[in-house]
């Protein structure tokens, strides 16, 4: 974990691919003056990330595609509200992407397919397919650490506490509807999101390290 | 952790999996407790990483032109251009004189999207300005001239250095001139935070940038030549004290 915890002084001088968290902000502010270069930029930053989340949540290449292309058109008209006091670029970004996805989702009605899929795959989860993913690796170690972090404190959650995550966060289901989706009683399913949550804050403790407000 | 017993929902709340009352509940509760607001900070960085424990995925090479040509046709600031305006009307217009149904559904696509992306732009500028008036950080000035109109008030939002100013009954200036508001530290001379006018109405809200790091005692408008003075060539017939904010 060593990695992730450097300055990011010394990150910027070892990857060019892969410039450091404070450069996502200033790349922000740039597209909030109305530079569309930085907007060029952060896709080639976090183009991916939001694609694979919008994949996720509406399962269909063409309809992430639309997702990832309303998501930071809507990063772009809104570049100047960014806050770098309530979280990273990157979370800010997966926030907006999620929200479109699930739009699109329930626009589409298709949520209960997605939903059946996403509650029945099985105990490997979203995070499974991290182990053979990579057709196109990250060239940036920090954010490779970080992957590789996220992925394995995701799959090391006992398998209840993880689906009730999964369910929130990707499916886009209230407790309530993932209770019934899971045949569980609520308080089971709001114990195990809150046990979840906490071991997964634990576990990412050196990735959520910034400055403050 | 906490015994706070708010602090069960911070994690769900996060994972936008509260269900409605309580959704509402807490909410509220957030306004008044520092304790939750930094619980569910800190479960919104972990809700934001979810997207990486995702396998790698490489969208179709065309998406990044997509994306740049969707910016190249929506400003971040300001208006949605008015060719889209011109663009459904037009179409319309076609639509009813060569009275083909192809048309008229190609149209109302058209239209629809012009409706669309204004409605969604003026959202993001209701939204943005909300976000600018509503923060700690605000600090206000209201600018009278002798308690009779017009008047106006300024919201500073010292965490982005943005002024929000909220004119009222000030008739518009006469052709040529332009209204200019300045930010004054005493002792130095007058700082120019840029120029504005009013609508018919009198009423203006307009979004102008204070310099990071000045911090004024005073603002106070005067009337210039359009385009606005360097320093101000008469005395200002608006004065106000900064008030509160970080």
């Amino acid at each position: 974990m060593g990695a992730l915890l450097k300055p990011p002084i010394v990150m910027a001088s070892q990857q060019e691919h892969l410039p450091p968290a404070g450069a996502d902000h200033a790349l922000v502010e740039r597209m909030a003056a109305g530079d569309e270069r930085a907007l060029g930029e952060l896709y080639d930053r976090l183009g991916r990330t939001a694609y694979a989340l919008a994949v996720a949540i509406v399962r269909e290449r063409a309809d992430a595609e639309e997702v990832v292309a309303d998501a930071f058109g809507q990063a772009w008209r809104t570049a100047d509200q960014f806050d770098p006091g309530r979280g990273s670029v990157g979370a800010w970004l997966a926030t907006i992407t999620r929200t479109r996805a699930l739009d699109l989702v329930r626009a589409q009605g298709r949520r209960n397919r997605a939903l059946a899929r996403a509650a029945h795959e099985g105990d490997a989860g979203v995070a499974a397919p991290l182990s053979h993913a990579g057709d196109a690796p990250d060239r940036g170690v920090e954010r490779q650490e970080a992957r590789r972090l996220v992925g394995r404190s995701l799959a090391e959650l006992p398998e209840p506490q993880r689906r009730v995550i999964e369910l929130a966060y990707f499916g886009g289901l209230t407790q309530t509807e993932i209770a019934a989706e899971l045949r569980e009683p609520l308080g089971t399913v709001k114990t195990r999101m809150r046990a979840g949550m906490e071991k997964l804050r634990g576990a990412l403790a050196p990735l959520l390290t910034r400055e403050g407000p | 952790m906490t015994d706070h017993r708010w602090s069960e929902l911070a994690a769900a709340y996060a994972l936008d999996a509260v269900d409605a009352p309580e959704r509402a509940e807490f909410a509220a509760h957030l306004a008044d407790c520092g304790v939750c607001r930094s619980e569910l900070q800190s479960f919104r960085d972990v809700a934001g990483l979810l997207a990486l424990a995702l396998p790698a995925a490489t969208p179709a090479p065309g998406l990044r032109d997509r994306v740049l040509a969707e910016a190249r046709r929506v400003r971040p600031i300001g208006r949605p251009t008015a060719w889209l305006w011109l663009a459904a009307a037009a179409s319309l217009v076609l639509a009813l004189v060569a009275g083909y149904g192809y048309w008229t559904t190609r149209a109302d696509g058209i239209a629809l999207r012009g409706v669309l992306d204004s409605t969604r732009a003026r959202l993001d500028s209701t939204s943005r300005l909300l976000a600018a008036i509503l923060d700690s950080t605000v600090g206000t000035a209201d600018l009278a001239a002798t308690g009779k109109p017009p008047s106006m008030r300024l919201f500073w939002n010292r965490a982005r250095n943005v002024v929000v100013v909220a004119a009222f009954e000030l008739p518009p200036a006469p052709a040529g001139r332009t209204y200019q508001l300045w930010a004054i530290k005493k002792g130095q001379a007058p700082v120019s935070l840029g120029t504005f006018n009013t609508g018919p109405g009198g009423r203006a809200v307009v979004t102008l940038r204070m310099p990071g790091g000045f911090k004024p005692d005073l603002s106070a408008v005067t009337e210039e030549p359009a385009g606005g003075s360097p320093q101000p060539t008469q005395q200002p017939f608006l004065v106000g004290s900064w008030q509160g904010g970080g």
